[in-house]
């Protein structure tokens, strides 16, 4: 009732703001959508992902290069990925443009408001964030309910990993995001906390960054039990930089000769196949206490 | 130390045994202190007991890597110290090549950068990551292998554009180099473009330059064709001195100019290709250390050449140092710091020397 009143008194444009279709965006921008949008382009492989979990993908219109899960991705019209054609976006007629904050070049978005093209901006910082990410999405494109089933799935395993996991010791590891020079994931990333949920604890603990170019010194000091690597089509460290670190004798990984490969697809992307990164991540870590689902080589 | 700087630069144009010991000899210990200095530090510093007990098993030969080692010792023997002394011979061989090619080309901006060369190199350890190309083949590291490639390949094409009938016109030389660089340098942009966001972050970080543990065999090779280029540098020095007052008066003074510029060319371009492919792309050394150097000491390349060396050598040491300690455990690229430390630095060097001209 209450809310009423104040719409009455301060006018219409407080109404999109109390509206069940306004959102706001990770940008901090308040999007209003009359209706769920039918034309959608994704601006990132894990965005596309999601679309396609909550079943919208007949809603998307176009995909970035890389978007290439499920397969069904792959039928759709590419526009680029971090610098894409604006020509090709526009042409596509969008109503509704999806982006990650990341690695998009900032003038895109920029460019896409003047031309009145709706953009909804998704900035993954730890991994409740990629569920309601989903929700909210869900909600924007008219599939809330598929899209609520899929995170509180996604939810339930990620809890289940964690319950399997609590108590057992924990285990020094770094994930290699690339090899030469060093850079790994630190405090402030989705995937730091996912090593933390799979019961391991990231020797890159100290770093101030989300993405820290790391000091050898410092890994042969902090000593990692377990490597891990990325493997995959797009990006991954090759075989042969990851025998390179086989020369850190002392390191206690490489004597128990506990280097593992990921899926870069599972863990780098923050959509709905995290949980399967987080099962193979906990897998590595605790080999014993891992029931099926073993990937790694 | 105002005072040491004033007599160096007013101790004039001749160049004397005595003053050439003194410099050299000089910049010689100061090098040592600075190379013991910058081994204390790290992601876990060392007292100097531990740095001279490392060094000392490496001379005595103990097999870095047996399991009597403790970590301090493995980072000490196996990652600093061979990072130390890479850091001191790139910084001492862009600050050689920048004084070279400023002579060479008589133009104050030329640095190693410039000729392209660099921007070859880049390419060519951006082409190896781009196609997933591991870092190592039989052992040998493969990045700088494609890094050499490039450079080699881009030194052949300057040298093709910028000859005409047998001679090398420093002015074609230097209009090739531009231009091939803004080639090179939209092929390199064009590739980090393509490429995915986390591969692509570390091609960026190789190109802002780093000196990440290179490990003996790749400082052994890197050490001959330093000593090897630097070598034949010195002994051209007179040649340089010549060159520098035009080529109409070297050749009159009878220097044979197309043929020295030639030489010369090559062995930069060489060790360009060398010090691109170990630490990536580094800026600033080479131009700025030869004219700070050459403010204070003037521009007799007999003394100029060993001292812009020494110091950038020093320079390089002390700033690498710092990428990897300020924000320890994450590293900061060299780059940045050699800009930031070195550009202030720069400025008031020429303000000083201003004024005492004036």
């Amino acid at each position: 009732m209450a809310r009423r009143q104040q719409g009455i008194l301060t006018g219409m444009p407080f109404m999109a703001n109390v509206s069940a279709r306004a959102y706001v965006d990770d940008a901090g921008r308040r999007i209003y959508f009359a209706k769920p949008p039918a034309r959608i382009v994704s601006l990132a492989p894990s965005i596309t992902e999601m679309l396609f979990a909550m079943e919208a993908g007949e809603q998307l219109v176009g995909v970035t290069d890389f978007c290439d899960y499920p397969p069904e991705a792959l039928t759709k019209p590419k526009v680029g990925y971090s610098n894409p054609n604006l020509e090709t976006l526009v042409a596509l007629q969008p109503d509704l443009v999806v982006a990650p904050n990341d690695f998009l070049k900032p003038d895109i978005i920029v460019k896409l408001e003047q031309l009145k093209i709706p953009v909804f901006i998704l900035a993954d910082k730890n991994v409740e964030g990629i569920f309601v990410h989903i929700q909210t999405l869900g909600r924007i494109v008219g599939h809330s309910a598929k899209a609520d089933t899929v995170a509180m799935q996604l939810r339930h395993q990620v809890a289940a990993i964690q319950q399997r996991v609590q108590g057992m010791a924990p285990v020094r590891m770094l994930y290699v995001l690339n090899s030469q020079p060093l850079i790994t994931v630190g405090p402030g990333s989705f995937i730091d906390q996912l090593i933390g949920m799979a019961g391991g604890v990231n020797v890159a603990a100290k770093s101030v960054t989300p993405y820290p170019r790391l000091s050898m010194e410092s890994v042969l000091q902090e000593d990692p039990e377990v490597l891990v690597f990325p493997v995959g089509k797009a990006e991954g460290i090759s075989e042969s930089e990851q025998q390179t670190w086989r020369q850190w004798t002392t390191m206690t990984a490489v004597k128990r000769s506990r280097l593992h490969q990921i899926s870069a697809d599972w863990l780098n992307r923050p959509g709905p196949r995290i949980a399967q990164g987080l099962e193979s991540l906990a897998a590595i870590l605790h080999p014993d206490n891992t029931p099926g689902s073993r990937t790694e080589r | 130390m105002a005072d040491i700087v004033a007599s160096w630069a007013q101790a004039g144009a001749v160049l004397t045994v005595q003053r050439w010991v003194v410099v050299i000899g000089g910049l010689l210990l100061a090098s040592l202190a600075v190379l013991l200095l910058c081994l204390q530090f790290g992601a876990t510093s060392v007292g100097m007991g531990t740095v001279a007990t490392a060094i000392a098993r490496l001379l005595r030969g103990d097999e870095a890597g047996s399991p009597s080692l403790a970590t301090s010792e493995i980072i000490m023997v196996q990652i600093r110290f061979p990072r130390v002394l890479m850091g001191f011979l790139v910084g001492a061989s862009l600050a050689a090549v920048g004084v070279t090619l400023q002579a060479l080309l008589r133009n104050p901006l030329a640095d190693p950068y410039v000729l392209g060369v660099s921007s070859g190199s880049a390419l060519g350890v951006s082409v190896a990551i781009l196609f997933g190309i591991g870092s190592t083949f039989m052992l040998l590291p493969v990045l700088p292998l494609f890094g050499f490639a490039g450079g080699l390949l881009a030194l052949v094409l300057i040298y093709r554009l910028a000859q005409s009938k047998g001679r090398l016109p420093v002015h074609s030389l230097l209009l090739a180099g531009v231009i091939l660089n803004a080639i090179l340098t939209a092929f390199i942009m064009f590739i980090t473009s393509i490429m995915e966001p986390n591969r692509s972050a570390g091609l960026m970080a190789w190109l802002m330059g780093s000196l990440t543990a290179p490990g003996y065999p790749a400082l052994g090779v890197f050490l001959m064709y330093v000593v090897l280029v630097l070598g034949v540098l010195m002994h051209k020095a007179q040649s340089l001195n010549v060159l520098t007052l035009g080529e109409e008066t070297a050749r009159s003074l009878g220097i044979e100019t197309e043929g020295v510029k030639k030489q010369l060319f090559v062995l930069t371009a060489l060790l360009t290709g060398a010090i691109v492919s170990v630490s990536g792309m580094i800026g600033f050394v080479g131009m700025v250390v030869p004219h700070a150097v050459r403010l204070l000491i003037g521009s007799d390349h007999r003394l100029l050449l060993p001292a812009s060396a020494l110091v950038g050598g020093m320079f390089l040491s002390l700033a690498d140092t710092i990428a990897r300690t300020i924000m320890s455990p994450a590293e900061i690229p060299v780059g940045i710091v050699t800009a930031l430390a070195g550009g202030p630095f720069f400025l008031y060097l020429l303000l000083w020397r201003k004024d005492r001209m004036l």
